[in-house]
């Protein structure tokens, strides 16, 4: 029994760190309707900033985590506002911008791989003393992580339902058009999209790599699965939604590896996936049952 | 001599099998429209069982690697084995994968699909012996047929450019047939097809399952050529690579992937084998995966089509006078003929494919 606790225990900390790349990856889908795989590449990138500048100029690791959400921010407006923008206005198909990501990712996955010299480096990231919370037992640093997990649903909650600029971005996830016509100005909510998105990002890959203790160029396309598998699974364009999804996947990928089958863990979360699109396609049926466009 | 010799009777091999791939895609993203990107899984899947059905039971040479399935089966039998696995784990993916849901969500899931399977092959050694994978698996006939290495590998080299040849015919049989004309029809206006009576879902389904038979056949191709297979084999990105060649030759023309093929897997990155390292050994290679991703942006932009595009498919002369004749194409041909056929005549209103010069000769 203690050990059943203790595994959901672990299972809220992998969630809270699947939850805010969810959150930051299921806003940007729902408002620009781009699918966005270089999300993986961003990730690695924010990953190694928090290692070298924690690790190797020793600065504070929360100085270092905002820095890292800044950079990916900053990199996430520049390809939105470069790329993505670049074939948007060429008419590219939903289908073929999914493409165009998964290849953005590919290059920026190899140039980490080609300035990192292709090795896996290892984070030494003091855990803090350990707390007893009921049967749980957890590091301070995995409770830290779960705090952020609830400070960002909370923080983008407020901001999506408490500020002007939530109900803009909205109205732009309803129907663009509209909202433009209403003089929302859809290009630099876009913009505010991207940089939410890219720092949600950045955060994420931070705290994931803390969590796993070491980083290479492959970091952001080992964690992508989970947090696109709960972006799709929570509902498109809703962070709770992805909390919730990211709670269930935390939840069966620990107990999965509880019960001695670590191996199929990852595979047990995408099960679920799997058993969602069979059940309850809402959301994602195909595009001409929805009318969906690029919005950028 | 005999090292180029052999070195150029390896890359006839590889253009071979990156050949049947890129078929393989072309069939599924090029006539259907089906974005497949974990076919390196069905390529994999293929290699792994043409593997294990002629090492032996589990033990293996010298039992240092555990796998299932384990026996020795006699020559032929092990490719039609890795073909009938390509086939029967594409048709139960297909089964979630390919319903009628949104093509991004498509890619995605297969994607996540390839990068999971890997993590699961790599952690559970007891299916395919984890990381290190399967090794010492034999050549096909060598000792039967009493022949030198170097020329068994023009041997080996000239069979697969048979079986090239072979499902050349196949496959492009298939794309001329009614049914292929039905792939295009729902790549197109699926909704417009499905009132014809296509069902999408199926044909999607039949794709995925033909395209995973040729993937099963390349990677048993592959690995009793090479002799081993581990998960370094079959990243996510090596899908890119025959996605890439599919699009620089030509999407939808079957003929153009040999120009794609011979382009991407060959020039980009087997030639540069031939490089003395730079800097650290593995900057050559990322160099040119970063070029494989910018020549894959580069054509979605500038060329999504491919250099040498899909030709506009012409009805057969009797019908197409026949509708001169009448002059009604867009109205009568739908209705009247079987399905299939004449469903490109819709062409006209498939509104953005057809402006963006898809159509045009």
């Amino acid at each position: 029994m203690n050990i059943l606790i203790q595994t959901i225990g672990f299972g809220i900390v992998s969630a809270s760190i699947i939850a805010v790349g969810a959150m930051g990856f299921t806003i940007q889908f729902g408002l620009t309707n781009v699918l966005n795989l270089s999300f993986g590449g961003v990730m690695t990138v924010s990953a190694f900033i928090i290692y070298l500048t924690e690790q190797q100029a020793g600065i504070n690791v929360w100085l270092g985590l905002l820095l890292a959400g800044v950079g990916a921010a900053a990199l996430t407006v520049f390809l939105g506002k470069t790329v993505f923008k670049v074939y948007a206005r060429r008419g590219t198909h939903l289908f073929e911008m999914v493409m165009v990501t998964l290849g953005l990712s590919l290059v920026i996955e190899y140039a980490v791989d080609a300035i990192s010299r292709d090795q896996v480096y290892s984070i030494s990231f003091d855990q803090g003393a350990s707390y007893h919370i009921g049967a749980v037992t957890l590091s301070e640093s995995q409770i830290i992580i779960v705090g952020i997990g609830i400070v960002v649903f909370l923080a983008l909650e407020g901001l999506l339902h408490l500020t002007r600029l939530g109900k803009a971005l909205r109205a732009m996830a309803v129907d663009p058009g509209l909202a433009r016509s209403c003089g929302i100005p859809t290009n630099r909510i876009v913009n505010a999209t991207w940089l939410i998105s890219g720092f949600l990002c950045g955060v994420a890959g931070v705290i994931y790599v803390i969590n796993s203790l070491s980083v290479s160029y492959t970091t952001g396309m080992l964690f992508l699965p989970s947090v696109i598998a709960a972006a799709i699974l929570g509902g498109v364009g809703s962070p709770r939604g992805a909390i919730l999804a990211a709670l269930l996947l935390g939840l069966v990928t620990q107990l999965v590896a509880a019960a001695g089958l670590s191996a199929y863990s990852s595979m047990a979360a995408f099960g679920v996936l799997v058993i969602v699109l069979l059940a309850r396609p809402s959301g994602v049926l195909s595009a001409a049952a929805r009318k969906v466009e690029l919005t950028l | 001599m005999g090292h180029y010799s052999f070195y150029i009777s390896t890359l006839v091999v590889y253009f071979g099998i990156d050949l049947l791939s890129a078929w393989s895609l072309n069939l599924q993203y090029g006539y259907t429209g089906v974005i497949n990107f974990a076919y390196v899984v069905f390529q994999a899947t293929g290699a792994y069982v043409a593997g294990v059905v002629v090492l032996g039971s589990d033990t293996g040479a010298g039992s240092y690697q555990h796998y299932i399935l384990g026996a020795h089966l006699p020559f032929p039998v092990p490719l039609l084995a890795a073909t009938f696995a390509g086939a029967l784990l594409s048709g139960v993916i297909g089964l979630f994968a390919v319903r009628r849901i949104r093509r991004d969500y498509q890619a995605a899931v297969m994607l996540i699909l390839s990068l999971i399977l890997l993590q699961l092959v790599q952690s559970d050694t007891a299916i395919f012996n984890g990381q290190d994978g399967i090794t010492a698996i034999p050549h096909p006939l060598q000792s039967a047929l009493g022949l030198s290495l170097s020329t068994y590998q023009w041997v080996y080299a000239l069979w697969v450019l048979a079986i090239c040849a072979v499902v050349y015919v196949v496959v492009q049989k298939l794309c001329r047939s009614s049914w292929g004309r039905s792939l295009r029809a729902i790549r197109d206006q699926e909704d417009a097809a499905a009132s014809l009576g296509l069902n999408g879902t199926k044909l999607r389904l039949e794709v995925l399952i033909i395209g995973g038979a040729i993937a099963g056949l390349s990677g048993g191709l592959l690995v009793e050529y090479i002799g081993a297979w581990s998960p370094g084999a079959w990243g996510y990105a090596e899908t890119f690579v025959i996605f890439t060649a599919v699009l620089v030759g030509g999407v939808g023309n079957n003929r153009a992937m040999l120009l794609g093929t011979l382009i991407v897997p060959i020039i980009v990155l087997e030639v540069p084998s031939f490089l003395p390292t730079i800097v650290y050994p593995g900057l050559i290679d990322a160099i040119e995966w970063i070029i494989v991703g910018l020549g894959w942006m580069g054509f979605l932009l500038v060329r999504p089509r491919g250099l040498i595009p899909e030709r506009r498919f012409h009805a057969p002369r009797r019908l197409s006078s026949a509708v001169d004749r009448v002059g009604l194409l867009g109205v009568i041909a739908p209705v009247t003929a079987n399905v299939g056929a004449p469903v490109d005549a819709t062409a006209p209103a498939a509104g953005a494919r057809a402006e963006r010069g898809r159509e045009e000769e």
